[in-house]
Order: structure tokens, then sequence, then C-alpha cells
């Protein structure tokens, strides 16, 4: 009951908030041209937001993914400063983040850190390798494949009309595509299902004969390649690599898998309630720069938000307590 | 003399808010809801859930719900004065064995809940000491030992003059304490009668509202037959070189004081915890020390720990049921087959007499009786060899453990093997085939359940173990 | 006449206010509001833009680059008449192309030149290098030894030198004894000292060494720090910079061996900006695809200024 009065509350709210901006910019913001636009810009936001609900599933954090993005552009340009391949280039960054991702699990699972400080340590392991890899510069300019930059700027043509031609953007093709990899993982997989039962009772999953650390080592291979991947399309967006550019990707994302998490029945993470949360935060950004609010002003809202949408959940959740 | 009314509760005593009724004390209604509220008017509540604060001193434990004595008025804790309180109050219940420096991590469960009825005699500067206990199924997590400390503890209360609201499923604890019981069946008062105007066999009948005379049924079938599992000179933790086999459909007890080891036997035999020697057979093929191994085997366990080792809590019954056998359930043993499980889990539901709004409901809103029967459920989904079980009936109603009690020995009718640890001694009499002694980790005695009172049961876990038998 | 409208700034809360429709509405998108040149760029074309009575939109992205693009692409679609960006273009060229899709002007504040930008404003790194070099070869007469600190890898530092290298090499009796490319990742100031000294260490008669040129202040403060700490202060080796930042105005200030910086005119490429968006606007065809701002020598004479 009270999780489908969570949930109806949140599903209110996001409809409120499309209602606002439909009512306050008629002519823009329910187009298609902008909602392909929204989709890219928030396409790597949602692949680290859609793995990092994988290591959420199980009642962790990867806070390292930030800086991992940011490794990974950086290691990607110097393989193309070295006049690797794209292909290769692209490879090595992907092993990179792998090899992050597990390192991780490795600390997590094996060691026994808690997940909060390992992730934290490699955050900075991860950021400070991105300035030793990078020299603490910015690659860009003609150092950076043309190829590799235009996979960004383009996409699916959509029509043949007038005006510039609609594309469905790579970008988002592949944050879709992700998305969809890490949905059939934790919702149509047994290994996404006991994912969820550690985040249920790590105990009772031990005693009932899952094995707990190799689950939990593995899932963070996700966030791992997760965040190497959006790295990638940062780099091909924004056409450089400099050690530091995907570093806000880590608390937005985790926000956007807690804005959907009040979104889902038991309160746990799932994939589409992550895109949805990313959704959220995408839209308000869009929406509130095409109504010209102060983008200071923006950041203190998109905080408040996050925090009535949790509130709300966490006070749904009290009264089902005190109700049993 | 004082005197508590209550009149129309729905929900008493703070902790749940109550949504009506009054609660009058001496002619004057107290208000509802307040925890405070009820300690100044001199009531103390033990929960049957301890949550104990385990990195801090036993005298802090005892302090949690107080101020500590200050020094000089600013703020610093006298830790002195906080040590000899604590120390007062535990001399007051004769346990005086129990330092009130140690740390509460460093206590048994047992201990635990006497230092926090401790808690409740500290004497605040002066106002006078409590007079109406309400204890919450307290000797839920404690043995017979140690329950026996709590009763006469209790004893010692009522003679000071204290009344004590005891509330428990265990007959035998509530004919051995009570000057009168009052039963309630689905939050209504059915009746309240002086102790010598009712029996265990009244009770049951008005908690349950049916004639449970059969309490634990008889096995329909012959003997047990063929050995299945067998355990060969297990040491682990808490556990020395304890052997023993369990027959086809033969119902095993596993009896022992607190630390005895009955629960160190059943997690070295599922591989909870590492085995340091021996070796775990079932038909004559070892099984690793791991739990997923175990349970790949046919070996299904049923914690003791319902809540923090058994249940996903805020996950449904079905997810609940499937956990351990996620791989079978699956097409091409990776993707879930959401409609077979949720078939299985009400298939499963049913077998164990599970009450439930459907294979969704997440278990946090099933009672404690319904909440082992998923357990139960789970278990059986694997279509087990042998159940390895803790304490099964632990904190479950009475209509609920009967139930269980008839779904074991239809299993074991049915050929399934049944290891089954419980300080409840009247179950292991009433179900068990024989039962294996524990003490101090080894094996004591192997008894033939024939004709065997709880006073023989007991005699045997106190008495001095036999070399002979040790070794066997 | 264009004063006299209603004024708009970029505190307007809610679009489609009534009249707002007659104002010209620029977008100021940048990644760096919070360093203090950018700040004074868009302070600048602020104020400028009031006079104008535009409706000015200024979008903070705190360090976000891919942000940038976002929000040019918001921008965009809102339908504002100008777009200044001040980063990189090189970065931002989705962006960009959004942009020229939807004919929607893009002007650079201090941004760089592209294909895409229309017309970059800035300061001339070319003069403002020549302005110091030239300054060291007058002082030492046409004739020493001179210590120059450079950073090629990035491309506005890189032409600095290259400028210098040219007007030292015009002056047969003045020898470049050594070109560092100090370590940047802490600011530069600690490395170029470092460097200093070793430099100092290998040429200890006096008079060895006659200048230190330097692309920006971060190492004339260093070499100067070094040159002070080595006793060798009264040797009157003469220290240039350029930026003209604070540390350095104070250090010229003082009268030392650090003797001469370039300023830029922060608030005149925000001005110029804003009035070469004007000019965009009013529909005229502009050939330049750079305008410079003029930058102004700091001396001890106005330092303090």
């Amino acid at each position: 009951m009270t999780g489908a009065l969570r949930r109806s509350a949140g599903i209110v709210g996001m409809v409120a908030i499309l209602l606002f901006f439909t009512v306050s910019l008629p002519d823009t913001f329910l187009t298609l041209r902008n909602w392909l636009n929204i989709s890219q810009q928030i396409s790597m936001l949602a692949v680290v937001a859609v793995t990092m609900t994988v290591v959420m599933a199980m009642g962790d954090f990867d806070l390292s993914v930030g800086s991992m993005a940011s490794l990974s552009g950086v290691v990607a340009a110097a393989a193309f400063l070295q006049g690797w391949p794209i292909p290769a280039a692209l490879g090595l960054s992907l092993v990179v983040g792998l090899m992050g991702g597990v390192f991780n699990g490795v600390m997590v699972a094996l060691v026994g850190i808690l997940p909060f400080v390992a992730t934290l340590a490699t955050l900075t392991v991860f950021s400070g390798l991105a300035f030793l890899v990078s020299d603490g510069r910015t690659v860009f300019g003609r150092d950076i494949p043309s190829a590799f930059s235009d996979f960004a700027r383009s996409g699916l043509p959509l029509s043949s009309g007038e005006g510039p031609a609609l594309v469905l953007p790579n970008l988002t093709l592949v944050a879709l595509g992700v998305a969809l990899v890490v949905w059939v993982v934790l919702e149509q997989t047994t290994y996404g299902r006991r994912l969820y039962a550690l985040g249920g009772n790590t105990e009772a999953a031990r005693l009932a004969g899952l094995p707990v650390q190799a689950l939990r080592l593995s899932a963070y291979a996700f966030t791992g390649v997760g965040a190497a991947i959006a790295g990638l399309m940062y780099a091909s967006r924004v056409a450089s690599a400099n050690p530091t550019q995907g570093d806000g990707l880590m608390l937005t994302a985790i926000a956007s898998v807690f804005l959907g998490m009040t979104l889902t029945r038991d309160g746990s993470p799932r994939v589409f309630a992550t895109l949805a949360g990313v959704l959220v935060l995408g839209v308000l950004d869009n929406g509130l720069t095409q109504m010209r609010v102060d983008s200071y002003v923006r950041e203190v809202l998109v905080g408040a938000i996050i925090l009535v949408a949790v509130g709300m959940s966490a006070l749904g959740r009290g009264s089902a307590l005190r109700r049993s | 003399m004082t005197e508590l009314v209550l009149e129309g509760l729905s929900r008493t005593f703070g902790r749940v808010r109550a949504i009506d009724g009054v609660m009058v004390l001496d002619g004057t209604p107290l208000p509802l809801g307040s925890p405070t509220v009820m300690r100044d008017a001199g009531l103390r509540f033990i929960h049957q859930e301890l949550h104990p604060v385990r990195g801090l001193s036993v005298a802090e434990n005892m302090h949690l719900d107080r101020r500590y004595p200050q020094r000089l008025g600013l703020g610093l804790v006298d830790w002195r004065r906080l040590n000899r309180a604590a120390s007062t109050a535990l001399d007051r219940i004769g346990l005086s064995r129990i330092s009130p420096r140690a740390r509460m991590s460093d206590l048994g469960v047992g201990d635990q809940m006497l230092v926090r009825l401790a808690g409740t005699l500290i004497e605040d500067d002066g106002s006078a000491l409590p007079w109406l206990y309400v204890m919450d199924e307290p000797t839920a997590a404690l043995t017979g030992e140690e329950s026996e400390r709590l009763f006469s503890v209790i004893d010692g209360l009522t003679i000071r003059g204290a009344g004590v609201l005891y509330v428990s499923h265990r007959m035998p604890e509530v004919l051995r304490l009570a000057h009168r019981v009052s039963v309630l069946r689905d939050g209504w008062h059915v009746s309240t009668r002086q102790i010598g105007e009712t029996s265990q066999d009244r009770i049951i009948r008005e908690m349950t509202g049916r004639d449970l005379s059969a309490l634990y049924p008889p096995r329909l079938t012959g003997r047990p037959g063929a050995p299945v599992l067998e355990i060969e000179r297990l040491t682990a933790p808490g556990l020395t070189r304890v052997s023993l086999g369990l027959r086809a459909g033969e119902i095993m007890g596993v009896a022992g004081l607190a630390g005895a080891g009955r629960g160190a036997l059943l997690q070295a035999i599922m591989g909870a915890v590492p085995r340091l020697g021996g070796i775990v057979r079932l038909d004559d093929e070892a099984v690793p020390a791991r739990p997923a191994a175990a349970w790949a085997r046919g070996l299904a366990y049923v914690p003791r720990e319902r809540r923090s080792e058994g249940l996903l809590l805020r996950k449904s019954i079905t997810d609940n049921v499937m956990l351990p056998h996620l791989a079978g359930f699956a097409r091409a043993g990776v993707f879930v087959d959401a409609m077979r499980q949720t078939r299985t889990a009400r298939a499963l539901g049913e077998e164990v007499g599970l009450r439930a709004t459907g294979p969704g409901q997440p278990c946090e809103a099933l009672s404690g009786g319904n909440q082992q029967k998923v357990v139960f459920a789970r278990a059986l989904a694997g279509k087990p060899r042998v159940l390895i079980l803790d304490e099964p009936t632990r904190g479950v109603d009475v209509a609920a453990k009967a139930d269980i009690y008839h779904l074991l020995r239809r299993l074991s009718d049915e050929g399934v093997s049944i290891l089954m640890a419980s300080s409840d001694l009247p179950e292991l009499l009433g179900l068990a085939d024989r039962i294996i002694v524990l003490q101090g980790g080894r094996r004591t005695h192997l008894l033939e359940n024939h004709d065997m009172t709880e006073a023989d049961l007991l005699a045997h876990l106190y008495d001095a173990p036999q070399p002979a038998e040790t070794m066997a | 006449m264009m004063a006299t409208r209603s004024i708009f700034t970029s505190a307007v809360l809610v679009a489609g206010l009534s009249g707002a429709a007659a104002a010209q509405e620029v977008a100021v998108i940048t990644p760096y509001l919070s360093q203090p040149g950018t700040q004074f760029y868009v302070d600048g074309f602020e104020a400028r833009a009031e006079e104008l009575g535009w409706d000015v939109n200024v979008v903070d992205t705190a360090g976000d680059v891919g942000a940038v693009i976002s929000r040019i692409e918001d921008v965009v679609t809102r339908g504002v008449d100008a777009i200044v960006i001040s980063v990189d273009p090189a970065q931002v060229g989705a962006g960009l192309q959004t942009a020229a899709d939807a004919g929607i002007p893009v002007v650079g504040m201090d941004a760089g030149s592209d294909p895409l930008v229309a017309v970059n404003i800035t300061s001339n790194g070319y003069a403002m290098a020549a302005e110091t070099a030239v300054y060291v070869a007058n002082r030492i007469g046409g004739e020493g030894n001179v210590v120059m600190f450079t950073f090629d890898p990035f491309p506005p530092v890189q032409v600095r030198g290259v400028v210098a290298d040219a007007i030292f090499g015009n002056f047969p009796d003045i020898e470049v004894i050594d070109r560092i490319t100090p370590d940047v990742s802490d600011g530069g100031i600690a490395d170029s000292r470092a460097q200093m000294e070793a430099v100092l260490a290998a040429n200890p008669e006096p008079g060895g060494i006659a200048a230190v040129w330097a692309a920006w202040d971060q190492p004339a403060l260093g070499a100067l720090q070094a040159i002070e700490a080595a006793g060798r202060a009264e040797e009157g080796i003469v220290i240039t910079g350029i930026d003209a930042n604070p540390q350095a105005r104070d250090a010229i200030a003082d009268g030392g061996n650090f003797e001469a910086s370039v300023a830029q005119d922060f608030e005149g490429i925000g001005q110029t900006t804003a009035d070469t968006v004007a000019r965009i606007l009013a529909g005229e065809e502009l050939r330049q695809r750079v305008i410079y701002v003029p930058t102004e020598l700091v001396t001890a004479a106005n330092a303090a200024d």
C-alpha cells in the first residue's frame, strides 16, 4: 500500500515537472528535437547511473566512477597520441575500466574494506593516474582523431525534411544499449536476482548458499566498465580529454539512483527507475536553462528536489514500519 | 496498592503508538504513546529484540535510556558512579559475576538479556524503583539454563512487590511463572483466569480456537531407513570431534545448554563456519564446506535467527523462497523464469500452511510464524534430502508451531532426514527419534527417545561427559 | 535610443514576460565563471549589454565542458539571438554545430578561433610577448645572457615564446642560455624557483645572467624568489612576466628585479565582445575573425593602479 503511495507520489512529481515545463515553454519543450537533445545530454550520466545501479542493488556504492571516467578518457587520448588506431585505444580504455572495477571488487569483497572507504581511496588513485597519464594537460585538437569526435556528433537520421536534420544521436544509442544490457542482467538473470538478495540481507544470502564474494567482486566490474564507457562518450562529445572532466558524474549518478529508488515498490534500485531519475535531472537542466534560471539557482533547485523526493520516500517507509 | 487498568487498547506501551483506548494508573489516565511517560510512571519494558550496543560496556548499555551520571555538571561522564550504579543493579539480581566494565559483545545473548533487565533496576536519584515490568518473549533468545536464571530474577522481583506482565508463546513458562493468565487472539481479549482455574490445554484451546491435543503428531511409517548423512569427527570453532549418522526419514534432535555447540554443529555441517577437521558425507560422498555446495547436494538449512540470518525482509515471499534455488528454476540456468518461480512459491506456501496475501507480499509484513514458514518453504523448494534446522519454532505462535510439527512429521514419513537443534525440550521429546546431547562442543550422549521425560533429558544435559561416548 | 528601453538582467527568472520579445536575447556560456579572468569578462559584457538593453543569461557549468555543449543546445532550442562562449571552441564543436544549423551566431570571448565561431575577442598574445621581450632587450642594452621560461604544450602561451625567440634572435649580442619548461602542476612558482636556482648555480659569476623572460607571471615570481634567496638581487638581473596578476603587480611595485609585465584588459574584452555582438545583430558582415583588445605594459610606474 505505502509502496504504491510512495511510487505514485514520485510519478505525480515527475509529471508535475514535465507539465510545468510544457506550460512555461510551450514552443520548445515538448518537441522531438528538444527530447533528442536531452537524450544526448544525459547519455553519459545514464551509463554511469545504470551501472551504479548494479552495485547499489547489493547495497554498496562506487565513489570512484567519476575519476574512472576521467581516467578512461585520458587513457584513450594518450593512446591516440601514441598513434594507436581508434578501436585499440577504446579497447585499452575499457580494459582499464574493467581492471579498475575488479580492483575495487577485490578490495571490497576479498580484503573486506567498506565500499565507501575502498572506493573513496580508488577515487583518489584513479584521479592521480589520470593526471599522471595526461601530465595534467588537456589533450585536444589534432591529437584527437576526427572519426572519434565525429561519433558524438552524428547518429541515425530520423527525417529528411527541411532545416537541420533530426538524428537519433549515437550517444543516446550507446546509453540505451548499456541500459538494456544492465536491465537484462539485473532483472532477467539469476545473477542479478542474487545481487538483489545480497542487498536484502547479506548474511541470509550467504547461509542460503550464495557465492557472496564472487558476486560482490564481479558487480564492481560493471561500474568500472560503465564509467570507462561514459568517459569515452564524454571525450568524444568534447573532442578532448582532461584528467578531471568526468569527476562530476559520480555524485549525480548516485543521486539519480536514489531518485529512482523512490519510484520502486520496495525502495530498491532498479534500472528503469534509475533512468527515470537521470531523466528528471536532465529535464531540469534543460528546462531551467531554457527558462533562463540562474545556473546556481538551478543547482540549489536540483538538490532540493532530490531531498524532497528521497525525504518523502523515507517518511513513507517510516510510516509503513510504524504500522506493521 | 498500585493498579494499572487497560481499557480497549489497540496498541500499547509506547513503542507502537496506541490508536485508541485508555490506560488508567491508580485512577489517573496515562497519556498514551510516550515511552518517557511510561518510564516515569514506573513501568519498564523488556523487548524481545535486544538491540544491545555491542561496542559499549555493560554499564553503558544499562544506562542507554537515561542520563549518564555527570561530573561537576559539565556534561563529563562520571565513570566511577556509572559503574557503581550498574554494579549495584547487577548485584540486585544476582549477577555480580558480570563486570560493569565488560564489553557487551563479550557476553552471551542470555547474559545480554539479563543485563538489560538489570538496567531497569538502576535507581534514579532516589526515585522509586519500577513496579511493573512488561516482558515480551524474554526467553526467545535464551537457553534453558539462562531462562532459569531469568525466572529466579522474576521471582525475586515479585517477592519484592513488583508486578510482571509476561508475554510468551511458551506454555511451560507461563504455567511456571504466572498468577493470572490473559489470552489474546487476533488482537482481541479472550479470557483472564487465575492460574489454578486453567491448564495448558485450555490456554491453547483459547489461543487457537481449536483443540490441539495432538501438538506432536505420531510417526505413521515404520522405523527410519538406511544411513543418509554421516558426520565423522567434525571439528569447528566451538565444536570438537562430533560424529553422528542420520538415517533416511529420521528426526534427530540436538540438545545442549547454551554454548554446548548446537548451532556450531549445524553451521559446520552446512559449511557456514570453517571446518577445522572431520568430514561430512551425504550418500557416501563428501560435502564441501561451503553453504552453496551443501544446498546443491540436497542439504537445506533453517538458521536460528530468522530476521538476520534467514530472510530478506523487504523482499517478496517468492524472492525469499527462491533464494538458494535461482539457478535451478531459470531458463538456460541464467534467465529468470518469473512465472515458474511464482507458481513454485505459491505451491510451497500452501504446503507449509503459509497465510499471506500472495507470493508477492513482502516478508516484513508477515507474522513471526508465517515468516518462519517462508524459511521452511525455501528449505523445501529444492526437494532436500536432509533438513538442518536450528530452533525451528523460535518466536513462533502455537498454531504455527503445530503446523510446523505436522510438516516435519510428514516430511520424515516421506523419507526426508531431519537434524533439529532446539532449546525447547518438549519439542525434542515430542518429535525426535533420537537425541544427540552436546556439552562444551563435544558429544556426550546419543539417546533413543523412548518414554523419556523432560527431567530425564535435562539430567543428560547437565551430567558429566562419559569418556567412552565422547570418542564415539 | 536603445539605452532607454527597459532593462533586463541575468536575474530574470521566468521567460515570456511582456516586452521581453522586443529585447535581444544573448546567452553567455562558460565553465570557468569562478575564475577571476572570466568574471571580469562577464562583468564587462553585462555592463555593456545593460546599456544596449539586452536580455542576458549567464550560464556557468562549473568546470564541466560537456555541459557547455548541452547548455548551448538548450539555448538554441530556446531560440536566443546570439551566444557568447568563453571556452575552447574545439571542445564544444558539437554545440557550435547545433547553433550554426539553427543560424544563431556564436562569438568567442577569449575563446580561441574556430570556423564555427563568428569572431573571437581576445588580447594579442604576440603583441604582449613582443612588448616584454623588447623591454628586456632594451633594458640590458641589447647584450647579455637571457633565461626564458616558456610552456609550449599550451598554444596561447606557446605563441608568446615564439615571438620572444624571434626578438632575442634579432639582437646578435643576446644569448638565450636556457629555455625552461617548468612543471605547472602546483601553479608553476615552486618548480620555476627550483629550476632557476640550478641556473644560478651554473652561472655563479655576477653579471652572468642579464635577464629572465617568462611567458607568464608565475615563473617570473619563482625566478625572483630564487635570485633573492641566492643573494644576487643586487646584480640587476631584469625579470619580466605576462598577465600582471596581483602577486606580480605587488612584486613590480616593490621596485625589485621583477620589472615589467603586461596586463590584459579583461573588462575591455567583455565590452568589446558585447559591441561586436551588437554589430553582428545589426547585420554587419565582419571581415576579421579575431578582434584584439589593447593591452597595457605594467611597470613600477603604474603597477599600483
